[in-house]
């Protein structure tokens, strides 16, 4: 049964067409009309997007906004989630783009109820549907101030509306909720265990299963004999297709144990590439740049230049190590088959498996679990693994990581080389920016998020290239945008001591944009930039950064010794555009920076012929809360503008803004991440 | 064998090197209590066991025998929320809030020792948790207002 069919019966039904982007946009053509939004005959609303939640609070964002539009409380808006067979289509929820879009289609369908639901209250009271407000959950006039309850006016109906093609919003200033402190809708559930996750998903005759991994990447299984793992008490099948190799057991336990049992002998592909080595090889193995833009006249802007700076900067492999370590649950139902994961895209995941096992979309259905942390890994491996396993055994069966294949398995984030060439003339304005970026993987499209410059200049060449990748890179926290960030900020502040200037008064220079330069000059100024002091130990940097649609600028206080150093302070200047949920966004900002935090200081995947050296928590350090500086979030954002992501543009500049304070602090440049081991 | 989780009694018939979080999770349906990494390294799987902070991740199940297991599902007293759990809420102090239960339960047994811990204190106890979505400032201040309404009370 369907979440939809067990309502008290749906009374006002109102449908859209889910939309890519703020604007219609001509190139892509609108998704199917869906259902967006229903009434019940209880008054208890629900909405449905094809987002996940994955921590940012999405679920709470989109309740505030839909109760704000219909003016209800909070909890009487239940939002539906990434289930395939019930919410429209969605492209995957990448980060920042969901708040925007998603939310501003959802208070569309919200106020397009509340106009039906006017109407039908004029209707009802004899009277003009201009005299007409809605007030906590009824309809009401001036002459009949209680009104009429949303549940008495839709007593009996069965409407089903669509979105007109104009339908007006409530302006910034009506709001009641958005825009102010709130409590999470989710939050009970979580902090007593009830929130069902990915790994807490439980089917009747539910089986476990365990897949045998290779040695190294790009292993190929040369020879296997799985009889002692068949003898293991518990285990129902030792299922094997070419080199995938798993075991079905009745208990985790006895999957484990089982695997371990499988005698399997492996063809290395003995790749020489290294953590030690990479910086070089990602130039090396490159296809040729991407050239995103190319303005001016470079080779005479360098001729002319008063003093030139050149560089090379790296930034390594990190992982994802969300908290919660992949898992999956698959079941057939005859050539139906029904997955339960924590898929960022449950529709991709779900056309994913119907390309897999040579179905139609409409025989998969993927149903998002609460996720437990994401920041862009979870690919959709885990429930390949899980339904290849549940055919061939006829039953459901889950699919869990446990720590080590979640380090060594899934996705890392891409390191990466860069070459950053700048002039700069007699008055300290930049003349030339040369920059080129390498990332690993052949999704190094996605390296471009973040490497052009946003500084005023006219002879810019901006190119990113793809490289080779000997570990499975994949999505990050803004991917590219944070590694890129690291390289053009760390650089501005090579060219700013090289010319004897304040890190703060060179960017402003050369900084025309409103919106960056207010983030800037609003984390400078909370932070006491002008007046910090020298200390012994203690340094001081600045980066700025945008990504999403948002700007932000990030002043971070260090203090260096005894080989280790330590975030004190961040104050950031950041510009979403409207805050809907400020707390929310608050959040996400703080936990960008302890995240960017780790990468900047000490995070880096070790690896060796394809093998990952620190798999392990004890060996791979993350940040703890006794690691956690002080951080203060200054929105400097219009309340006009649309809102962007709050999500993921938090880490952009972290990074660069550490690196650029432990140099200040240390007086050595720092040119590649992380920084402790190279103290 | 016998356990007794959340003030109820439960036989199991457990192979003896199962860890104690493998049998609650898997066993008796208790999935609030989390594996992070299952090297004692994170901290997401803890519980009281006589009221001490404990991983049940490197537990063996045999040595939980007999004694006061609690999970955050028997934190609460019926609906009334224990008072860390009721900071969190009031702080929001998590995003995934894959890492909370064990958050929560190594506070509780914080302050059921210490009423009115430091800062140091609190970070000291928590400091082998692990919050990747990095909640730390707030799990801080929840902690702290739990303690300071703790001694309210
Ligand atoms: S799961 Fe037990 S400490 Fe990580
Ligand atoms: S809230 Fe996600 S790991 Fe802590």
């Amino acid at each position: 049964m369907s979440e939809q069919q067990s309502l008290a019966g749906i009374a006002l039904t109102i449908v859209g067409t889910p939309r890519w982007s703020l604007e219609p946009d001509p190139r892509t053509p609108p998704g199917d009309p869906a259902t967006l939004l229903i009434i019940d005959t209880d008054g208890v609303i629900t909405a449905f997007s094809g987002k996940v939640e994955y921590g940012q609070g999405i679920r709470n964002g989109f309740a505030m906004e839909i109760a704000d539009e219909l003016d209800v409380a909070v909890d009487s808006v239940r939002i539906i989630l990434g289930d395939t067979d019930l919410v429209p289509q969605d492209r995957g929820t990448t980060g920042s783009a969901s708040t925007r879009t998603v939310g501003i289609q959802l208070r569309r369908a919200a106020a397009t109820a509340r106009l039906t639901l006017i109407d039908l209250a004029a209707t009802r009271l004899e009277v003009g549907a201009g005299s007409l407000k809605t007030l906590d959950g009824r309809v009401v006039s001036e002459e009949s101030p209680a009104g009429v309850e949303y549940a008495d006016l839709l007593s009996g109906q069965t409407l089903t509306v669509d979105i007109p093609d104009v339908v007006e919003v409530k302006a910034v200033e009506e709001f009641q909720l958005m825009g102010r402190p709130a409590r999470r809708i989710d939050a009970i559930s979580r902090v007593t265990g009830a929130a069902t996750y990915a790994q807490d998903v439980v089917v009747p005759g539910m089986l476990y299963g365990k897949i045998l991994r290779p040695p190294s990447y790009g292993a190929k299984l040369a020879q296997v004999d799985s009889a002692r793992a068949e003898r293991v008490s518990g285990v129902v099948s030792v299922v094997q297709d070419g080199d995938f190799v798993g075991v079905v057991a009745e208990r985790e336990d006895a999957a484990e144990y089982a695997v371990e049992a499988i005698r399997a002998r492996w063809e290395e592909s003995r790749d020489t590439a290294s953590d030690w080595n990479i910086p070089a090889l990602l130039k090396e193995r490159a296809e040729n740049p991407t050239s995103l833009r190319e303005d001016g006249d470079l080779d005479l802007a360098f001729v002319s230049a008063e003093r030139v700076f050149e560089n090379t900067y790296y930034v390594p492999y990190v992982s994802n190590a969300q908290m919660e370590p992949s898992a999956s649950v698959a079941r057939w139902d005859g050539d139906h088959l029904t997955v339960w994961c924590a898929n960022r895209g449950p529709f991709a995941e779900r056309d994913s498996l119907a390309e897999m096992f040579g179905l139609d979309t409409s025989q998969v259905r993927v149903i998002a679990a609460e996720i437990g942390g994401s920041f862009g890994t979870k690919t959709p491996t885990v429930s390949h693994e899980a339904a290849r396993l549940a055919r061939a055994v006829d039953a459901p069966v889950r699919v869990s990581y446990d720590r080590a294949e979640e380090f060594g398995w899934s996705t890392v984030r891409p390191a990466a080389t860069f070459e950053v060439k700048s002039g700069v003339d007699a008055g300290g304005k930049i003349v030339a920016w040369d920059y080129t970026a390498f990332h690993a993987g052949e999704n190094a499209f996605r390296g471009q998020r973040g490497a052009d410059t946003p500084y005023d200049v006219d002879n810019v060449r901006i190119a990113v290239a793809a490289s080779e990748s000997p570990l499975q890179s994949g999505s990050y926290r803004s991917l590219g945008g944070a590694t890129n960030h690291f390289a053009r900020e760390v650089h501005m502040d090579e060219i700013a001591i090289g010319l004897g200037l304040d890190p703060l008064e060179f960017r402003l220079s050369n900084l025309s944009h409103a919106r960056l330069r207010a983030c800037l000059v609003a984390a400078a100024k909370t932070f006491g930039w002008a007046s910090r002091e020298k200390r012994p130990g203690v340094g001081y940097g600045l980066a700025i950064g945008y990504d999403a649609g948002s700007f932000t600028a990030q002043c971070v206080e260090v203090l260096v010794e005894n080989g280790e150093a330590r975030v004190i302070r961040v104050m950031v200047g950041f510009d979403c555009g409207l805050v809907v949920n400020p707390d929310g966004a608050r959040n996400q900002i703080e936990g960008s920076i302890v995240m960017g935090m780790g990468t900047a200081l000490w995070e880096a995947v070790e690896f060796d012929g394809g093998r990952v050296l620190n798999a392990g928590f004890a060996r791979y350090r993350v940040p703890r809360i006794t690691d956690t500086p002080e951080i203060e979030v200054v929105f400097t954002g219009d309340d006009d503008m649309p809102s962007s992501g709050a999500g993921e543009p938090g880490i952009v500049p972290i990074a660069a803004a550490i690196a650029n304070a432990v140099r200040d602090a240390t007086g050595t440049a720092i040119e590649e991440l992380p920084i402790v081991p190279r103290l | 064998m016998h356990l007794k989780v959340n003030d109820e009694s439960h036989e199991v018939t457990v192979d003896a090197e199962r860890t104690l979080l493998s049998v609650l999770r898997h066993e008796l349906g208790l999935t609030g209590t989390k594996y992070g990494c299952g090297e004692g390294n994170c901290g997401a799987c803890t519980v009281l066991i006589d009221g001490e902070a404990t991983r049940s991740c490197i537990t063996p199940v045999t040595s939980a025998g007999g004694r006061e297991i609690t999970t955050i599902e028997g934190l609460a007293n019926g609906d009334k929320l224990h008072p860390v759990q009721e900071a969190f809420v009031e702080h929001t102090a998590f995003q995934c809030a894959y890492c909370t239960s064990g958050f929560i339960m190594s506070s509780a047994a914080l302050l059921d020792r210490t009423p009115s811990p430091s800062d140091e204190q609190i970070q000291s106890a928590l400091s082998g948790h692990i919050c990747r979505c990095g909640a730390y400032v707030r799990i801080l201040k929840a902690v702290k207002s739990a303690a300071e309404q703790d001694g309210v009370e």
